[in-house]
């Protein structure tokens, strides 16, 4: 029961949020329509606008708004573990995830059969891709949460990935031949959402998925599968010890 | 004031509690302190009211007992644990002061929400439902949406929550906070039928003409320190009640009399503290029920102060 409603909470916690996966499903599919791209030009756009914009949308306040609204008060003084309120919450939006990306992979394949154009090769490997990413960043925008009120978690998480990268970027040209930019470029791949490592599973540069040719590279793609599995739940642990550690009060009256 | 009375269950504790509210990155010297030592208990079937001036530190003190904040020094046990610990919030309903519901939720569905998180089954979650929709009179708008829901709907459905566990121990801040004067009434009434039912209760409230109706304990906090009501009657009493027995008076009293009502005892004579002139002849033909042979009655009015006078003479000696 608990679990139950918790899940479907962060579905019914904000009237928009049917839009969001809507927007995002027509998107998909205009996408599809209008450019007729590749099964990696599809697969790119998915990785990146379902990846990465999806969770920001459909976490944007996921907790900061029961703090802003003081509901987060009544939540705490029942009696279970705070880390479920976090584990079934983070379920809800990856449960979400997976629907939306399951829709947008039934309205490409019925274009496809429809139109008779159009490629879906390894559709379904940058779907999965899309979907660990979009897990890790889920993880990580629901812990900023618990630490920013309201829905700037995500505003956060956009800013602090985007300007991580542009900074990297910008620092691996102009010195690239100094050692302490290595570091930084390896704590980005591994400890931040692993963009660039699920990129180059869904894109195949860990060997093509096929069952009967059997070129799929197991290690390397189990590896970094992993990998966004132990992100996911290394940012979950760091939300759940801010949650169990956090005051929920500072009015003085 | 609070009982002390160890012999009584007690279902809250606070031992020199204080807590300090530090802003990030200030100095000391922007430190806040809300709580300052306080120590207190409530007993199991008591009535509390917590009444001070606004910045008194009330809320920050319920903050506490609820386990939403953490003490600076000193410790909080709820039904003998720490607060914020699984066993303290098992045995506790919190009502706070501006609840806050989902808005596409209808009371149904908030209630049903909160009974699952409290781990109940669905047919006793139903159950619950149905009684608290029947004692709080919330029939009329029980599927409506909450985002609908005026300031007194709002709080009769925070109070359901906060009953849902069947708690031990309720902390309500500002219960009749925007309801109407049924409503009030009947909040009054179920109170009074928790407390007797054996549920500890907190109320913070600036209300203090309706705390009067409820009870005669209280907590005044000014500036984070509780004050004391002094060496006068406690709030709310207005007197002393001297009854004269031909004998036996000990016996009586023991038999028939509160602990908290009695305030001295022979065999010939009574002294009992009385709240209300209309319960001196409860308590005498009570006492006549009960083999009292009476030879005389004297009711000893004191300086009389209602709750109200008692808060303004406290507050104005510390201004």
């Amino acid at each position: 029961m608990r679990a139950y409603e918790l899940m479907k909470e962060t579905y019914c916690r904000r009237g928009y949020i049917w839009i969001v996966h809507i927007v995002w499903l027509v998107l998909y599919g205009s996408f599809w329509w209008l450019f007729l791209p590749s099964g990696e030009e599809f697969g790119r756009f998915i990785f990146i606008w379902g990846g990465f914009f999806l969770p920001l949308a459909l976490s944007a306040g996921i907790f900061g708004d029961d703090i802003a609204s003081g509901r987060i008060c009544v939540l705490v003084t029942k009696p279970f573990w705070l880390g479920e309120l976090y584990i079934y919450r983070l379920l809800g939006l990856s449960l979400q995830g997976a629907v939306n990306f399951i829709l947008a992979g039934c309205i490409v394949f019925v274009l496809h059969f429809l139109m008779r154009k159009g490629s879906t090769e390894d559709l379904g490997l940058w779907l999965l891709a899309s979907w660990l990413l979009f897990n890790t960043c889920a993880a990580l925008s629901t812990s900023l949460s618990i630490v920013v009120g309201r829905a700037y978690n995500s505003l956060l998480l956009f800013a602090v990935v985007v300007t991580g990268y542009f900074v990297v970027s910008l620092l691996m040209v102009s010195m690239r031949q100094q050692g302490g930019t290595g570091v930084l470029a390896g704590f980005i791949k591994y400890c931040w959402p692993p963009f660039e490592l699920l990129y180059k599973f869904a894109s195949g540069e860990y060997g093509k998925y096929s069952l009967t040719v059997g070129r799929f590279s197991v290690t390397k793609s189990v590896a970094c599968i992993v990998h966004s599995l132990i992100l996911m739940v290394v940012y979950s642990i760091v939300g759940i010890a801010l949650l169990s550690r956090r005051q929920f009060s500072r009015q003085r009256d | 004031m609070i009982r002390n009375d160890k012999k009584q269950t007690m279902v809250v504790e606070c031992e020199q509690l204080t807590k300090v509210f530090r802003k990030l990155l200030a100095g000391r010297s922007k430190d806040v302190c809300a709580l300052q030592s306080i120590s207190l208990s409530v007993a199991k079937g008591q009535i509390v009211g917590l009444i001070g001036p606004n910045g008194a530190g009330k809320s920050t003190l319920l903050n506490l007992m609820a386990g939403l904040i953490f003490p600076t020094e000193g410790r909080v046990s709820v039904c003998g644990h720490p607060a914020r610990s699984i066993e303290a919030r098992s045995g506790l309903g919190y009502m706070p002061e501006h609840p806050a519901f989902l808005g596409r939720y209808s009371a149904w569905d908030t209630l049903r929400y909160h009974g699952a998180l409290l781990g109940l089954s669905g047919q006793d979650i139903t159950a619950q439902i149905n009684k608290l929709t029947e004692q709080l009179q919330m029939d009329e708008y029980i599927d409506r949406p909450c985002a609908d829901f005026s300031q007194g709907m709002k709080q009769r459905l925070a109070l359901a929550i906060a009953l849902m566990s069947n708690p031990r121990f309720l902390l309500l801040d500002e219960p009749s906070n925007g309801l109407d004067p049924i409503g009030i009434i009947q909040l009054r009434d179920l109170l009074k039928k928790l407390r007797d039912a054996g549920t500890a209760i907190v109320i913070s409230s600036h209300r203090l003409g309706e705390l009067e109706k409820l009870t005669k304990d209280y907590i005044f906090l000014y500036r984070g320190e509780v004050v004391s009501f002094g060496d006068k009657i406690s709030a709310g009493q207005i007197g002393r009640l001297r009854v004269e027995l031909v004998s036996n008076g000990n016996q009586i009293a023991k038999k028939l009399l509160p602990p908290s009502k009695l305030l001295s005892s022979s065999e010939t004579e009574l002294v009992i503290a009385v709240g209300d002139d209309n319960e001196v002849p409860d308590i005498v033909s009570s006492l006549v029920k009960g083999g009292a042979r009476i030879t005389g009655v004297l009711l000893q009015k004191e300086d009389t102060e209602d709750i109200e006078d008692v808060f303004l003479r406290l507050y104005n000696e510390r201004n």
